[in-house]
């Protein structure tokens, strides 16, 4: 028994109706395979981009501010971290190296961000070019920097018109009755001297400075005693001002658990990245999960509707298979014809709609990842398969349906 | 294949409650051409069906060699029908999208039989019937054509008994008349049971023997060549 001739056929002959419905599951398919492989993509991406940032420290707040705007370097206003908690760090000795960081600065749509040699060598693993910083005025670039190694730049202050850390640096400035950070602060021309590996994070476009010259351009000195030029760790303890966020790199995991439960304090908080990632992946988790099904019961719906579609263009392909049962052709024969014709259009439509899915997820990541800087690749993956799986398995013994009422149908009335 | 012989007898098959086919007897003989013929509605095609196994009177029988296709399931008439029977159409029933050999293959792909085997017989059949087979599609043909390749699809099993329901109907005179010669040769040619439904009169004429219905019963029975 060969129903493949005749099914194909009968492909043939409805064409226009069978690629346009071939497309609508594509779409329908495709629109389920983008969701899932984008919503891993973003997952993936983020975590990957907060790998280096093993223990952050801030003060107490909002954890997901600080996440957001020390990794993603998304600018938010964030309160400074005490620094007498900054000067406890500096001094413990379970931290392998403790790196300020510091914002409020730009070039252009490119953030400038303050923060140790030791920190962008941890970052980066070592630099693709040139040499890292070693005074004030020196910079080095993300791998994805437009600027070269030589090239000085002009900094500006603020970042896209949302200056919220320097606001509140500003409010305490003002409060304590000292200079207003940024306002009187001087942003010296700084001069590139190299560039980042690439680090799959939006410090992959950032210009990186010395924190010193971070603090020095917001007018808060340069972390260390009048007269010393030096870049770096050593700070004077007593030269210190307040941060947004603090990266330390624990000497072990034993330490790395010990320092966050210590830097819990009134005065300052410390979190992994993972953890704050664990509950908002819990979140986007939830929403996936009500989008997945919508998605699935929208699918269900399409196959529904189309195989409906097919029942009226089988209905008036009834004198032929009354003419097959006229010629001998058994019921079960014309089963299977049916059954072919629909199958093959629910598993042409998926296995296009999980390459076109796959086509969007991967549109869509580029353009994520040109709009945060976070590196993220969608791929097809296991939970893909199965959403097409599920769906051609339901499409398949949707198929039984037209291929029923089809079998059902009395011959002679098909032959009259 | 030589014919099989018929026997039917106490045909009845009422339909919403209104006997249509009401026939006592009717035998036909291998090597025979018969015509059922009669005006619209009497019958004739309906009549045909019953003979067929397609459907099944609501009395009597409807005996081939022996085998009563009455008391037979539907899927053993379908068998039935896949050994014994071939089946000519007014409108030839061909799938356009294939090509004239595919077409005459057609129930090959439903038996339990190898196409590969099966071919080397159409296009035999194609060629005594002259058929150009290098159409792409059977749509290509003339009407005349299609009418005789709808006859090697018929033919492809080697049936025993062939069923006509108004195979010149669509025809011109000429390609009628073509059609009207080889059913005459697969009958007393070949010695197959030839039956055919139709209002031709110059297929009547060649008839062996024609039965006119009206309403559903015989009429009269008639040697006519």
């Amino acid at each position: 028994m060969n129903p493949f001739p005749i099914a194909w056929a009968s492909l043939r002959r409805n064409r226009f109706t069978a690629i346009l419905f071939i497309a609508i599951v594509a779409l329908t398919v495709a629109l389920g395979i983008a969701i899932s492989a984008q919503e891993r993509a973003l997952r993936l991406g983020s975590a990957r981009a907060a790998d280096k940032f093993d223990l952050i420290v801030a003060a107490p707040g909002s954890h997901n501010d600080v996440l957001f705007s020390t990794v993603y370097l998304d600018p938010s206003a964030v309160p400074l971290l005490d620094p007498a908690i900054t000067r406890l760090l500096l001094e413990d000795d379970q931290a392998e190296f403790v790196a300020p960081i510091g914002f409020g600065d730009a070039i252009g749509d490119a953030p400038v961000v303050g923060t140790t040699a030791a920190f962008v060598e941890h970052l980066s693993g070592g630099l693709a070019e040139g040499r890292v910083f070693t005074a004030l005025n020196e910079a080095v670039v993300g791998a994805l920097s437009p600027h070269a190694i030589g090239d000085q730049l002009e900094v500006s202050h603020g970042h896209g018109g949302a200056t919220g850390t320097d606001a509140d640096a500003a409010a305490d400035a003002i409060a304590a009755g000292a200079a207003v950070p940024g306002g009187d602060g001087d942003h010296p021309t700084i001069t590139i001297t190299g560039r980042m590996q690439p680090t799959g994070t939006p410090w992959d476009r950032a210009v990186v400075v010395p924190i010193e010259y971070n603090w020095s351009a917001h007018g808060l000195g340069t972390g260390h005693r009048p007269g010393d030029s030096h870049i770096g760790p050593p700070f004077d303890p007593d030269s210190l001002p307040g941060l947004p966020a603090v990266v330390v790199k624990p000497v072990d995991v034993a330490a790395a658990y010990g320092l966050r439960g210590a830097y819990r304090t009134p005065q300052s908080t410390a979190f992994f990245p993972a953890e704050v990632l664990v509950e908002l992946y819990a979140l986007l988790g939830d929403a996936t999960a009500i989008m997945s099904a919508l998605t699935l019961a929208a699918q269900a719906l399409v196959v529904a509707a189309i195989l409906a579609g097919i029942v009226a263009i089988l209905d008036l392909q009834r004198q032929q298979f009354a003419v097959l049962r006229a010629l001998g052709a058994s019921r079960g024969f014309v089963f299977a014809t049916v059954w072919v014709y629909v199958a093959a259009l629910i598993v042409t439509g998926a296995i296009a709609g999980l390459l076109l899915g796959w086509g969007f997820a991967a549109i869509v990541s580029e353009l994520l990842a040109n709009q945060t800087g976070v590196a993220m690749r969608a791929e097809i993956g296991s939970s893909e398969f199965r959403l097409v799986g599920a769906l051609v398995a339901l499409g398949l013994l949707l198929a039984s349906l037209p291929a029923v009422l089809i079998y059902r149908r009395p011959v002679v009335d098909g032959l009259r | 294949m030589p014919g099989l012989s018929l026997a039917a007898s106490g045909l009845r098959l009422a339909f919403a409650g209104e006997g249509i086919i009401d026939l006592p007897e009717l035998t036909l003989a291998p090597g025979t051409l018969t015509a059922l013929a009669g005006p619209s509605g009497s019958g004739k095609s309906t009549l045909l069906y019953l003979l067929s196994g397609l459907l099944r009177p609501d009395a009597g029988s409807v005996t081939w060699a022996g085998q009563d296709l009455a008391r037979l399931g539907e899927s053993q008439r379908d068998r039935w029908r896949r050994r014994h029977a071939g089946f000519i159409f007014q409108n030839f029933h061909l799938i356009e999208e294939l090509s004239p050999l595919d077409n005459v293959l057609v129930p090959v792909w439903f038996d339990h039989v190898s196409a590969k085997a099966a071919r080397p017989r159409a296009i035999a059949l194609l060629d005594q019937l002259e058929v150009p087979q290098r159409r792409a599609h059977v749509a290509l043909l003339s009407r005349g054509e299609q009418q005789r390749v709808a006859i090697a699809r018929a033919l492809i099993g080697d049936p025993a008994v062939i069923f006509a329901d108004e195979p010149t109907a669509s025809l011109d005179a000429t390609s009628g008349q073509t059609v009207i010669a080889v059913l005459r040769d697969l009958a007393l040619g070949q010695g197959r049971t030839v039956l055919v439904a139709t209002h031709d009169a110059a297929l009547r004429a060649q008839a062996g023997t024609t039965v006119l219905l009206e309403h559903g019963r015989t009429r009269h029975s008639e040697a006519t060549a």
